[in-house]
């Protein structure tokens, strides 16, 4: 290279730093908290933050959305090194997992604030007895039926299924319960429960029973007594998949279906009355379970390797879990707010109380080291939706598939205690 | 126009342009030593220097054309094949990410534990005459205070403080209050332990926040362990990326780290029955898979090319609507085809009257799989057929027809060899392309149908590297170490069959 040449390569070293020095913003920017959330909670956080930008005094407060749950789970799943938030907003399917691999870092909460939620709340923070973020919202479905088909709530399961049995040509109904939101396996849990299938069981006073496991037996019979015809096939009740379910109760071809916390206002808006409760179980006065669970700011190590951990525990502590800040918050948000000061706040509509509410009455915590554990051939997420398809479309027997899944699912609650 | 490419003005334009990519590369290198990733910022380091040397000298002419591709090729091929042949060789998934300094660092961090009462104090954050930080603690419920820094902590009469309206002391003598806004440029202070009394410390645990702690596990670097020093547990490292303890290796501390288990990942592939029996059948089916999807397609595209080979009416219309399916994006024809395969919905149970569970029934998961993928693969052959019928001289047939062959002797004896010889290498590669045809088994039935009730992990469609994909991200545990191995595994059986096949078909020589 001669001189000239040298020369010229020194001036496109230089343009080219200086472009970079100059256009280009530093990874991450001092004192600046990273949040991550998925496509509703983002933009509600970011307008939230907007409007209040001095929640911690000296730190500013960054939110970035993603397109969806899922690909929030993903993102924090793969990303490597300091590239990663300082908080994020999400359930606690993800904790073990992350906790596991050292991407969360714990928080000490005192016990007044602690006190402002119901202990079972932190089962959904909790990886080995460490706490690693603060209850924000509760996250559950509630059944609601449609008042233009049914006129008072039903007692029974039984009652919906004759209910269907009787008004399925006249009315042409397309099935009796299914679920709008949260998936067959999340948001399905209560239809399992209902008759009889549970992945743990709760002690009184909020302690998971890691001994008990539900009887395969009665479970296969109920689903034979109430799902199946007397050949064996599926009565049409209950679909073994979500496809079409929204559509057709806001057709008015399905009487009875469960509503995510997130989607009410929407049937609302579209005339339905929001008359919540759990799906009732096989006796009159018992409930199907569905997961009362909260979803939580989590902080993560990188708040620390940012240098931001104290601001971050600060917002995580003084204002995701105060009852302020969750109320204004879920103004945006219009989830039942976890924080009890909050959830009794006027300011809280009644169908936002009434979910909460119906979560009060069959509400189960969720649970991640046994619903996540695999350790009895499939966890909890893959094995439910796994019973639907081989008794309902498959034909198999619903006692022997039962078995295998209570069998299934007892061994993942005594593997995954561990992680408790 | 010969200005565009010779003169100053394409030397400037030269020169703009290496200096945008220079840019680029540099902006992409500061990140990349940011986030400590050495290699990946060497790397780009070294394109910077190999660009501007090849354009901005006359070492080679060939060069100039060959270092982009040079530099992709070894970004894009050379360097995943290591890293993925590097990672088959070590204990990496959920729980065994990070480097060993970082594990190590963290569980001694999580080895902070809190006292039994779970004490914590109001306070504020200074510093001394001497300039360390300090902490003024106000312990309201018994209205005492004191100053605390890394070795020393000093009572405080309450009359010695000022509070504010909450009874939090915000001044005292020999303490300096620093500011929210200073402290925010800075979390160092947050990471000294504050002295309380005995073995417990105070921790910052927010801006106004102090709690009581215990450090129990700390690393001694020298003897190589971790101790406990409350229940007097020692751990030491187990050789597989974690911290477990003596005496009782399955207790294990968290998070562990990336270990070397060198060729553990690949004996797994045959000493685990719940590896091995799974892998033995997805193996099978994949073979089947791909050779079906090349003789599926290859049949139907071969059919349709002598079928407009001859001169028909309309003959262009046909051909343009042949190939139309190759020339829609596949994703979007796989999820057309996944909803018309709905069993509720599905356009092909309303057309057939039928209502068959297409996707959780094995056998017809896979002859949906087939199908679609002969309706994406079709065109490609047609029209490859279309062409190489087009270059078989017509003279061949006419002679075998005049000495007697009927049309199908003609076909068979003249036609399909001819034919066969200039396609082998394009069969070759549409199998190996089958073989880790990733997005119609991941879009159309997502590997399923599974028996999850019977633990069954690999589903009826799943091919290897569908199967690959589910160790690697689809469990709670992702085990990113085996799934390479199989990675690897995969990579030795295409390039083999691949081999093989181009040297079975001699089409090697025809290259010379």
């Amino acid at each position: 290279m001669n001189r000239k040449r040298l020369g010229l390569f020194g001036v496109i070293a230089s343009a080219a730093l200086a472009i970079t020095a100059t256009v280009v913003p530093a990874a991450h920017a001092a004192s600046e908290i990273l949040i991550w959330a998925d496509e509703t909670r983002g933009p509600h956080l970011a307008t939230l933050f907007a409007a209040n930008p001095n929640v911690i005094p000296g730190s500013t407060i960054k939110v970035v959305s993603f397109s969806s749950y899922a690909a929030l789970g993903d993102a924090l799943d793969k990303y490597t090194g300091s590239a990663g938030p300082d908080i994020f907003i999400g359930g606690n399917d993800w904790v073990t997992k992350l906790a596991k691999s050292g991407k969360l870092a714990p928080v000490t909460l005192t016990a007044s604030q602690k006190s402002n939620f119901a202990a079972t709340n932190f089962f959904d923070l909790t990886y080995k007895k460490k706490i690693y973020g603060v209850p924000v919202d509760i996250n559950n479905v509630a059944m609601v039926y449609n008042t233009k088909l049914v006129t008072s709530a039903p007692k029974t399961y039984g009652d919906m299924v004759d209910f269907y049995k009787a008004n399925k040509v006249s009315k042409g109904l397309k099935a009796g319960l299914c679920f709008t939101g949260g998936g067959m396996a999340w948001g399905g849990l209560s239809g399992l429960s209902a008759l009889g299938a549970d992945p743990y069981f709760m002690r009184a006073k909020g302690v998971p029973d890691v001994y008990k496991g539900f009887n395969g037996t009665t479970f296969g019979n109920n689903v034979k007594k109430y799902l199946l015809d007397a050949n064996g096939k599926s009565n049409g009740f209950f679909p073994a998949t979500d496809t079409g379910c929204a559509d057709n109760f806001k057709a008015g071809l399905v009487p009875y279906a469960t509503l995510g916390n997130w989607e009410w206002k929407k049937y609302q808006d579209l005339g339905f009355t929001m008359n919540f409760m759990p799906v009732p179980g096989v006796v009159a006065g018992t409930y199907g379970h569905m997961f009362g669970s909260v979803n939580g700011a989590f902080l993560t190590t990188n708040a620390e390797k940012h240098g931001v951990a104290v601001a971050a525990k600060s917002l995580l502590t003084g204002y995701f879990a105060s009852a302020a800040g969750q109320i204004a918050y879920e103004a945006i948000e219009l989830r039942p707010p976890a924080n009890l000061d909050a959830q009794a706040s006027a300011s809280v509509s009644d169908a936002q109380k009434n979910m909460a509410n119906a979560a009060t009455l069959a509400g189960i915590p969720q649970i991640g080291a046994f619903l996540g554990s695999n350790a009895g051939g499939a966890n909890y997420w893959d094995s439910s939706g796994g019973y639907w398809t081989a008794v309902l479309v498959q034909g198999k027997d619903p006692v022997v598939e039962g078995k295998k899944l209570a069998a299934m699912w007892k061994k993942n609650v005594a593997v995954g205690k561990a992680d408790l | 126009m010969s200005g565009l490419i010779r003169g100053n003005f394409a030397f400037m334009g030269k020169v703009a342009l290496l200096a945008i990519v220079t840019a680029m590369l540099a902006l992409l290198t500061e990140h990349a030593f940011v986030q400590k990733e050495y290699a990946i910022g060497s790397f780009l380091l070294f394109a910077i220097l190999a660009l501007n040397f090849t354009y901005l000298t006359k070492f080679s002419i060939p060069l100039k054309f060959f270092v982009p591709g040079i530099l992709f090729f070894i970004a894009f091929v050379i360097a995943p094949i290591i890293f993925t042949l590097s990672m088959s060789t070590y204990h990496y998934q959920t729980g065994n990410i990070l480097g060993k300094g970082e594990a190590t660092q963290q569980v001694v961090t999580l080895g902070a534990e809190p006292d039994e009462n779970g004490t914590t104090f109001d306070i504020n954050v200074g510093e001394t005459p001497s300039g360390d930080f300090a902490i003024l603690v106000s312990d309201i419920a018994n209205n005492k205070f004191f100053i605390s820094t890394k070795d020393t902590r000093t009572e405080v009469p309450a009359s010695g403080v000022t509070l504010d309206e909450n009874g939090v002391a915000t001044a005292a003598p020999g303490f300096t209050l620093i500011s929210a806004e200073m402290l925010s440029k800075s979390d160092d202070y947050s990471r000294i332990h504050y002295k309380y009394q005995d073995k417990f410390y105070i921790g910052i645990e927010g801006q106004n926040v102090g709690a009581v702690f215990q450090q129990s596990l700390t690393y001694d670097k020298a003897a190589g362990v971790i101790k406990n020093v409350v229940t007097g547990d020692t751990y030491k490292d187990n050789g597989r990326g974690n911290w477990a303890k003596v005496g009782a290796p399955d207790e294990m501390l968290t998070p562990g780290w990336r270990a070397p288990i060198w060729f553990e990942n690949y004996t797994k592939l045959v000493s685990d029955e719940k590896v091995r029996t799974p892998l033995i059948k997805v193996f099978i089916w994949t073979v089947v898979f791909a050779g079906m999807s090349v003789l599926t397609t290859f049949a139907l595209g071969l059919l349709l090319a002598m079928a407009l080979n001859r001169k028909i009416r309309g003959r262009r219309i046909y051909r343009s609507i042949l190939i139309l399916p190759y020339a829609m994006p596949s994703v979007m024809s796989i999820l057309i085809w996944a909803g018309m395969f709905d069993t509720e919905f599905g356009a092909i149970n309303n057309l057939l009257h039928t209502h068959i569970a297409w996707f959780t029934d094995a056998n017809f998961a896979r002859g949906a799989v087939l199908l679609v993928n002969l309706w994406l693969g079709f065109p490609y052959f047609y029209l490859i057929c279309s062409g190489s019928l087009q270059a078989i001289p017509t003279e061949l047939q006419e002679a075998a027809a005049i000495d007697g062959a009927n049309p199908r002797q003609i076909f068979r004896k003249i036609t399909l060899p001819l034919l066969l010889q200039i396609l082998s290498p394009l069969l070759i590669a549409s199998f190996a392309f089958n073989f880790n045809n990733f997005n119609l088994i991941y879009l159309l039935t997502g590997g399923g149908p599974r028996e999850t009730l019977d633990g069954q992990i690999a589903g009826a469609t799943d091919i290897l590297i569908s199967y690959t994909y589910q160790i690697a991200f689809g469990n709670n545990t992702q085990d990113f170490g085996l799934a390479s191995a199989i990675s690897v595994l995969i990579f030795v059986l295409v390039a083999s069959i691949s081999l093989y096949g181009l040297k079975k078909s001699k089409v090697m020589e025809t290259f010379g």
